[in-house]
């Protein structure tokens, strides 16, 4: 306000000098008229009314340049930021302004204040628009979207997510997404390791895993899906890597399903197999010893085939009771070389039928094992049926054992047989994997490796395996010396730790050791 | 001057009960067990299984889980609660084929002395299963 009071009086003060000089002209002219030149008659009338005439024509014109500066400088702010003409005019100077300075440089501030505000308005307008087509789309995909941030966190969320994962996609932004998605992975690949492993090295990859578990609460087993991961680096938007979910619960359950029916049927050869063994026992103990050695031979080979009949049938139930989770393990502390020994007894026969031997190596200092009994059995068992299966006949399978450089007890079990193609080395280990190149020849489930690797898993053991073509494959696992199981597991449950081994591993780090 | 018997002449030799309605299966189990110097009794449901075994004229008890009359899991608690039974001498050894959710095993495992899946051992290894049980 005190500007505008300011030119007011200014102006006031102008127009009071102009009209005090205007009106000090006409007498002074009329002064001049009547006392020093006297003049008289018409002459006196035409000066007297010559001289108002005259400044009337002069001082309007010497004035309004002035009184009208300040409204000129406005005009040209005006035109210097409207968009028609912005450029074409110069931007005022205020400074050189001699009436209303401060009105008109305060308000030309004002207005171009306006202008900026203006031109934000209409900035973000644009963006709201582009976000308003990015959420249009994103929200009518029919699939789970998310966005994360360099951090992990979830930054966007789409409607269908929101649905899936039963929070409002407000309630999911902000969250680390291993927080938020309760995800589980059938390897030790998971999002996280993959993440992991991408940030070092690439600016842009792609990845997909199959039968990503997701927990949700009130979900018994949670929804199964396929997830698609795209990752780029330093994202102008901040989206730096986007998460799409496939939802296969219904596909995936009945594969559980049609494997949990299977387990039921296969239940069912149990009381035939404990006969089948028990009379080839009877025979094989009362007229074993009488028979040529051909009949001997088959006797041997009927027993085998018998056990690995047995085998098949507890690998299959296994596995169900995994994908139901209630493969539980009991820790105990176990002398390993009797472990091993039991185990490779038990599969002698089956090697000694096609003239294969099974040579153990075990190092003599070892410490005893935390582990679950009955699975380190099916473990070992497994590992040595895979190594049979594979070699040629009279080939001798190595199981060696010792403690290894980070103090866990590593165990070996090496064949010569056709060793396995690099190519298909990183799915050996997955369910119902099989080599098709061998799948005529050597039969099996595709259970076996799948089971072992879930069984050392469990343990907090690794799995791995090394192998050449033509040469043979070893297949080494870790396990946890028992004095180094965590002491607090130890204290609570005396010798006996329950763990539960579900066979899926979870993808965060929490989750792991 | 007293002599001692010879063990074949007195009763001496340990009696195992085996409740197991699976004819053949027993069949071969009584086999095994008798050729091994055990004298063997069988029963084919649970609730004269569960009369003989409070009896407790018995060492061992195979107890079947699946079995006509009352299950398994219902003998063995009888046999295990003290207001029932008085406490017997016999071990009992759970023999079954049936898959039990791993905790509901430990839980048998806990009652019981000893649980053997049928279909991973042969008579042969049931009597080298018992000979190594205490007593």
């Amino acid at each position: 306000m005190g500007y505008f009071q300011n030119f007011i009086r200014q102006f006031r003060a102008r127009l009071f000098l102009v009209i005090f000089i205007n009106n000090a002209l006409i007498l002074a002219d009329w002064y001049i008229v009547d006392r020093v030149v006297r003049l008289t008659g018409w002459w006196a009338l035409a000066a007297i009314i010559a001289a108002p005439l005259l400044t009337l024509g002069i001082i309007p014109w010497l004035s309004t340049r002035t009184l009208t500066q300040p409204t000129k400088f406005l005009w040209q702010a005006i035109m210097h930021i409207a968009p028609s003409t912005a450029g074409d005019v110069p931007a005022p100077k205020p400074e050189q302004l001699h009436l209303g300075r401060e009105l008109v440089t305060n308000l030309i501030s004002q207005l171009y204040q306006l202008a900026s505000v203006v031109q934000g308005v209409e900035k973000t307008n644009v963006k709201a628009a582009q976000d308003l087509h990015i959420n249009f789309v994103a929200n009518s995909l029919p699939l789970p979207l998310l966005a994360l941030d360099k951090e992990d966190k979830i930054i966007y969320a789409n409607e269908s997510a929101a649905k899936y994962l039963g929070a409002p996609a407000t309630d999911l932004t902000g969250q680390n997404v291993y927080t938020a998605l309760d995800m589980s992975f059938m390897s030790n690949d998971t999002l996280n390791s993959w993440l992991t492993a991408t940030k070092g090295k690439s600016v842009t990859a792609d990845r997909r895993w199959e039968r990503v578990r997701i927990g949700l609460p009130g979900q018994h087993g949670g929804l199964q899906f396929d997830l698609a991961a795209h990752y780029n680096q330093d994202n102008p938007t901040g989206y730096e890597t986007l998460l799409v979910l496939f939802d296969h619960t219904k596909a995936y359950s009945e594969d559980d399903q049609a494997l949990g029916f299977i387990a039921m049927g296969v239940h069912e050869l149990r009381t035939p197999l404990t006969l089948l063994r028990g009379y080839i026992e009877v025979f094989d103990e009362e007229i074993g010893p009488g028979l040529d050695p051909e009949m001997q031979r088959f006797m041997r080979q009927m027993d085998a085939s018998a056990r690995q009949l047995t085998a098949l049938v507890d690998n299959i139930q296994n596995v169900a009771k995994i994908e139901d989770n209630q493969l539980t393990l009991q820790l105990h502390e176990e002398p390993w070389p009797e472990m091993i020994e039991a185990a490779v007894s038990d599969m002698r026969l089956r090697a000694g039928v096609r003239g294969i031997t099974i040579k153990t190596d075990i190092a003599q200092d070892l410490p005893t094992a935390g582990v679950d009994h009955y699975s380190i059995y099916e473990l070992l068992a497994n590992l040595l049926d895979n190594a049979i299966k594979y070699s040629k006949e009279k080939d001798e399978i190595l199981v060696s054992a010792k403690l290894n450089t980070d103090g866990l007890i590593e165990t070996s079990v090496s064949d010569h047989g056709a060793g396995i193609d690099g190519s298909i080395l990183p799915y050996i280990f997955d369910k119902f994997y099989r080599n098709h190149r061998n799948r005529a020849q050597i039969g099996g489930t595709g259970l076996g490796l799948y089971l072992a690797k879930t069984i050392v898993e469990a343990h907090n053991g690794n799995i791995w395996v090394t192998s050449k073509q033509g040469e043979g494959s070893t297949f080494t696992f870790t396990v946890v010396p028992y004095n180094k199981l965590e002491e607090t597991s130890k204290a609570s449950g005396n010798t006996n730790i329950t763990r539960s081994a579900h066979g899926w591993i979870k993808n965060h780090s929490l989750y792991r050791n | 001057m007293t002599t001692m018997e010879p063990d074949t002449e007195t009763p001496s030799r340990k009696r195992v009960l085996c409740i197991e309605d699976e004819h053949f299966i027993s069949e071969l189990y009584v086999r095994a067990l008798t050729k091994a110097g055990y004298e063997v009794d069988v029963q084919l449901d649970g609730i004269k299984g569960l009369a003989a075994a409070q009896t407790d004229t018995y060492d061992i008890i195979l107890l079947d889980l699946m079995i006509p009359g009352a299950t398994g899991i219902e003998v063995l608690r009888v046999l295990r609660d003290p207001t029932k039974t008085p406490k017997l001498r016999a071990k009992i050894i759970i023999t079954t084929n049936l898959e039990q959710r791993d905790d509901a095993r430990a839980d048998i495992e806990q009652q019981a002395d000893g649980y053997i899946v049928k279909a991973e051992i042969t008579p042969h290894e049931l009597v080298a299963f018992l000979s190594h049980l205490d007593g």
